[in-house]
């Protein structure tokens, strides 16, 4: 039972075939929001295995051990976090404290951008490598504040009991709407997203840390933010919007599903609604507003414990 | 503190001509910029020396992908008036319509570069889709979507029938009912306004100094437009308003560009309702006589110059072009002076550079 879970499901063959429906469905909806059509359902796929088969170009001076290593860093962190972020209930482990794991390892991508950036001896990947790091202290402060409500409230760092309080009361996004959209806002910066991608801004710094990657090392990078954005998005509906709350096995699949697609429906429409912020504005934003926002929501769960 | 030097061109995501700029940066500051100029210079205006004066116009159409067709009459017109011809008034009216649709095009299009290069990429899909209206009524009326060879010396090569103007005119009213949701969106959309703020100011002295033309010009608060400044046909019967702001900055210059695709709209429905009847051409004499002349026009960017010398032969001996994207590029220096990284491509974008028009 415990390979299917680690491979197949809930494991890498379902979140590679996750990876590839929301890229798909993201880039359709911004496309129709746009008046455009946008790909075909096998675009992600074809996109994915034309990287593969492309030259891998390493500029002269980068790191070369470096350089191909830190694409998997980051793709093995985002997979292991998967492992404790469960869908529809079933996760293939889960302890007292995962929830503080899965944060750690959902913030290492963050580290092996900046390094890639870094390694790459680029100046548009330095300089978006730095910029990396900046929004890095703006986005993740209020995210990980906002994350603690749900924990602080049903008294667990364990996500299985997370979702368990809100099963027997409700959701977490109604007793925390404020906490649950500095979730939602951090989760963009933390995946890049329109329209906080400005560490990789195309008429700013080109393609950012990554502009000197080619190939397989970019698919894998790729991969890796794609996969991101799932398990991001399934720990926002584990925490906030109650998982599978009290069903379980088959019936609370399609539950679990359309609450993912919810929130996947909120990144898209930022994207598209927004233009992209300077990293200056960004900074003012997080330290002004977002994180004591986020401080305040925890104040109010407090409050609510009693 | 150390200092980068970031290249921006001569290829960059950002740019969409060839040009070339050295940023060095103190940490996201811009301390210093150098810029360069002349990689798309074809000897235009060497060329136009070897061709004869009919063949020219089709040539002085390719300094522009843009603004074509406002090249060929400013030229035509240098050349009428050596020849001492005028046009037909129907002539006339055919030309400044096809001025205006142009005029539209090249604001659309370059709302959308600036939306783009913001990361605003649902505005730039929008002002793109629409401006494909624009583009669909000039290939109709001249068999062409950016080089139209609408113009001939001594008029119009097109000529449109009343089916033909009130389809265009059905297609106009959708046209205005898109630019005003864009109005609506650019004049409301707060992530918009906050990117483009105070950025790339120029006073109204820094503008009389460098000469600077055009919408940058008007939204510094400086009030010239030539198409009424000049008094002549057909604009002289038309109503039509100069937008002007005075802030200086990208905002401005977004809001008069939007405003006077607005305006433009108008214009082009007034030109077809006013149409006056008669021939789109005149006889022109075969040669040219011994002289020179000036011409000058409204484009899209400001104010385009012809000069245009005549020997007495069948080639011009001197064609000289004056364009208005110049005296923009001059003040790129001032404007990049200490702003952000980020802002670079607003300020690059924020003067709607046509370097293939500078470069010729």
């Amino acid at each position: 039972m415990v390979p299917f879970r680690l491979l197949v499901y809930p494991g890498f063959l379902f979140l590679f075939f996750c990876a590839m429906l929301f890229s798909w469905l993201d880039r359709r909806i911004i496309a129709r929001v746009q008046g455009r059509v946008g790909p075909p359902w096998y675009q992600p796929l074809a996109d994915f295995i034309k990287l593969l088969t492309k030259e891998d170009v390493l500029t002269t001076g980068a790191h070369a051990l470096a350089s191909s290593v830190l694409p998997m860093v980051s793709l093995v962190s985002v997979l292991t976090a998967a492992l404790y972020v469960p869908v529809a209930g079933v996760s293939a482990d889960s302890f007292d404290g995962d929830l503080i794991v899965v944060l750690f390892l959902l913030s290492m991508p963050a580290l092996t951008y900046f390094l890639a950036g870094w390694v790459s001896v680029g100046v548009y990947s330095i300089i978006g490598g730095h910029r990396s790091l900046l929004q890095y202290f703006s986005y993740e402060v209020p995210f990980l504040i906002a994350l603690a409500g749900p924990a602080v409230l049903s008294g667990s760092w364990r996500i299985a009991d997370i979702i368990a309080y809100q099963g027997h009361t409700i959701w977490g996004a109604l007793t925390q709407p404020l906490g649950f959209l500095l979730a939602v806002v951090g989760l963009i910066g933390k995946l890049k997203r329109d329209p906080l991608d400005i560490p990789k801004a195309k008429s700013e710094v080109v393609g950012g840390p990554l502009t000197e990657f080619s190939g397989r090392k970019l698919a894998l990078w790729h991969l890796a933010l794609d996969m991101q954005t799932v398990v991001g998005i399934f720990l926002l509906v584990n925490l906030f919007l109650g998982g599978s709350r009290f069903l379980t096995g088959l019936p609370a699949f399609p539950v679990f599903a359309l609450k993912a697609l919810g929130v996947l429906l909120m990144l898209s429409l930022a994207s598209a609604l927004y233009a992209r912020l300077r990293i200056d504005q960004l900074a003012t934003l997080g330290s002004r507003w977002l994180a004591p926002l986020a401080l305040l929501q925890v104040a109010v769960v407090l409050w609510m414990r009693g | 503190m150390t200092k980068t030097t970031v290249p921006i061109g001569p290829q960059h995501p950002l740019l969409k001509e060839p040009m070339s700029f050295q940023l060095g940066l103190e940490g996201e500051r811009v301390a210093e910029s150098a810029m360069r100029i002349g990689y798309v210079h074809r000897g235009i205006e060497r060329l136009c020396q070897e061709r004869s004066y009919v063949q020219n116009i089709y040539l002085l159409e390719r300094v522009c992908g843009i603004c074509s067709h406002v090249h060929a009459t400013t030229y035509s017109r240098a050349v009428e008036a050596l020849m001492g011809v005028e046009v037909p008034p129907r002539g006339v009216y055919l030309r400044a319509l096809m001025c205006e649709f142009e005029r539209i095009h090249s604001h659309l299009l370059w709302l959308g570069v600036i939306a783009r290069n913001i990361g605003f990429d649902t505005i730039f899909n929008y002002a793109w889709r629409d401006r494909e209206i624009v583009l669909d009524i000039m290939e109709d009326l001249s068999g062409g979507r950016v080089s139209h060879a609408a113009n001939t010396l001594g008029g119009s090569r097109f000529d449109l029938t009343d089916e033909h103007r009130d389809k265009i005119l059905e297609q106009l009213q959708i046209m205005d009912a898109q630019i005003q949701l864009l109005l609506g969106a650019v004049e409301h959309e707060r992530t918009l306004r906050e990117r483009t703020r105070g950025i790339g100011k120029l006073t109204l002295e820094q503008i009389h100094r460098y000469c600077v033309v055009g919408p940058v010009a008007r939204a510094s608060g400086l009030d010239i437009d030539l198409r009424r400044d000049r008094h002549e046909a057909p604009y002289d019967r038309l109503e039509f308003a100069v937008p002007v702001h005075t802030d200086g900055d990208v905002w401005a210059r977004t809001l008069v560009r939007v405003q006077e695709a607005v305006e433009s709209v108008s214009l082009c429905r007034q030109i077809l309702n006013s149409l006056p009847e008669g021939p789109v051409t005149t006889r022109v004499p075969r040669r040219v006589p011994a002289g020179e002349a000036i011409s000058r026009s409204e484009a899209p960017r400001g104010e385009v110059i012809y000069y245009v010398r005549s020997d007495g032969s069948d080639k011009p001996a001197r064609v000289k072009v004056r364009t208005p994207t110049l005296t923009a590029l001059v003040t790129l220096s001032e404007q990049l002076a200490d702003v952000q990284m980020a802002d670079v491509s607003v300020v690059l974008s924020g003067v709607d550079l046509c370097i293939a028009c500078a470069d010729r």
